[in-house]
């Protein structure tokens, strides 16, 4: 009946894998026996990553790349031989009052937050369906979205459109990719112990609104959300897709 | 110990499972003994109660059960308070009569209101105040929902009505519940093949309607269900309340 989290055997592609959630993301699927593919734009983040993972007797490859840059993710493609699991995960927020959102902030995050999450949901797609037997060993891709995609919240309004772009992409693909049985799902989680997050607490304020919100009274930890995306990019989920799951303390259950 | 993945188990902990001698009750019970935790079943059935403790026993856990219709609310409490630990509610005793709106019975009604609403709502209130008068810490209770508490199926008005409100049940019992740090979500399948089940997959249409409806094309298994409570129980879950885990293969997200 019962089986754990193993991820042997398989394939996983972590973007944003540099820092905070993607890093967990990485590690814990590293943890779960994957090899796993980290990419981000700063390649000294990327080391640190990588010796972690070698720390934890995990095996890791990494890339160098800017997601936007549809190329250059491309040609990672390319290097590698097969694709399991991706996590698809680089995104970043400016917060800003709607009626003053700047143009250029708004293009930049729908750009990163949207048009790259699509672009490479498709490429990595493409990847996994070339293997011939897909269909039998199946595969994950894992969206991190957010609890702001479900639910509104003050100066998020771009952050807003852009997550509650990736459900509504989680579920299309979800239905689209299903015949080859490769599931596609989201993990929503509330804010969370990062470097972003921990950024925005310097407004006290925002701080305490946040923790009155959360009805378990504390942030998410970066392990919370890890283990969601392990739980999602594993077999113990094969019969979940077109769906999310909510990390989120209780917040969206208001 | 991993950095990011959290280990699900429920080692140390006592669950307490409704509905356990058949189905997806006793999946739960054989899954969480899996996964170290002692087990309580409540059923109606006592030799099937006797053929699940004989199961549990081989998994080293402990196991101790009622025979005890959740209906009985007066046997139902003396029950709850004799126990001395209580962690984990699997709040799974369910039943359904598919019938046309128009020729619903009103036997039929009476009978599914009280299984799947009030014997639901007893069975949970009976054991968050037990949990909390014996102080146990990161308690989980899982209300046992389906895809009828998400959107309605052909036949199943009163069963859509009932899980419905189990999907508002568990919203509004996490909020009241988190300062104890008792966690509330539901899971949501599809519809399993269990002895419930089985006389409506052996209509050849209905069987073909599940599998068509289901862009994955496979029926959900109990283990399928029982891994996700086993996930949801464990305090590798221990940020997702107030939410539910949607195991559907793609059902709801057309």
């Amino acid at each position: 009946m019962f089986k754990k989290i193993n991820l042997r055997r398989k394939t996983a592609l972590v973007t944003g894998a540099g820092k905070g959630l993607g890093r967990a993301c990485a590690i814990a699927l590293a943890e779960a026996g994957a090899k796993v593919i980290i990419i981000s734009r700063t390649k000294n983040d990327l080391s640190k990553v990588k010796k972690i993972i070698k720390k934890t007797k995990g095996s890791s490859r990494s890339f160098v790349c800017d997601v936007t840059d549809e190329d250059s993710f491309k040609s990672i493609l390319n290097k590698i031989d097969s694709l399991d699991i991706l996590v698809n995960n680089a995104g970043t927020n400016r917060p800003e009052h709607f009626t003053k959102v700047k143009r250029k902030n708004m293009e930049y995050l729908t750009n990163l937050n949207m048009k790259a999450v699509f672009n490479i949901a498709q490429l990595c797609s493409q990847k996994m369906v070339e293997a011939k037997n897909r269909k039998k060993i199946g595969g994950s891709i894992i969206h991190m979205s957010s609890q702001l995609g479900k639910v509104g919240c003050e100066e998020r309004n771009v952050y807003n459109m852009n997550k509650f772009g990736i459900e509504g992409l989680a579920r299309g693909m979800a239905c689209e990719l299903a015949k080859y049985n490769i599931r596609v799902n989201t993990v929503c989680p509330t804010f969370v112990e990062t470097p972003m997050v921990k950024k925005f607490f310097k407004n006290k304020i925002f701080k305490k609104k946040v923790l009155k919100n959360i009805p378990l009274g504390k942030l998410a930890s970066e392990a919370d959300v890890a283990t969601a995306v392990a739980f999602l990019a594993a077999d113990t989920s094969a019969m979940i897709t077109g769906t999310s799951i909510i990390v989120d303390g209780g917040w969206t259950a208001k | 110990m991993k950095l990011f993945l959290k280990d699900i188990n429920v080692k140390g902990k006592t669950a307490l499972i409704t509905g356990a001698t058949k189905g997806l009750g006793r999946g739960a019970a054989i899954a969480l003994a899996q996964a170290g935790g002692d087990i309580i079943a409540i059923g109606r059935n006592q030799s099937e109660l006797d053929s699940l403790e004989k199961i549990v026993k081989k998994l080293k856990v402990k196991y101790k059960s009622f025979n005890c219709d959740v209906n009985n609310y007066d046997q139902l409490k003396a029950n709850i308070l004799t126990l001395k630990k209580l962690d984990i509610l699997v709040n799974n005793a369910g039943t359904n009569i598919p019938e046309p709106f128009l020729s619903v019975k009103k036997s039929s009604l009476e009978k599914i209101l009280n299984v799947n609403t009030k014997a639901v709502f007893n069975v949970a209130q009976l054991c968050a105040n037990q949990m909390i008068k014996l102080k146990r810490k990161n308690s989980s209770i899982i209300n046992i929902s389906s895809i009828f508490g998400i959107v309605a199926g052909q036949n199943r008005t009163v069963y859509s009505m009932t899980k419905f409100g189990v999907e508002g049940l568990t919203r509004g019992m996490a909020l009241d519940l988190a300062r104890y740090n008792i966690r509330v979500n539901s899971v949501c399948p599809n519809i399993v093949l269990t002895p419930r089940t089985k006389k409506y997959f052996a209509n050849k249409k209905y069987s073909k309607y599940v599998k068509n409806s289901t862009p994955l094309n496979k029926v959900v298994t109990i283990s399928d269900v029982a891994n996700t409570i086993t996930y949801l129980a464990s305090e590798a879950a221990s940020m997702i309340t107030g939410t539910s885990i949607i195991i559907d293969g793609g059902w709801t997200a057309k």
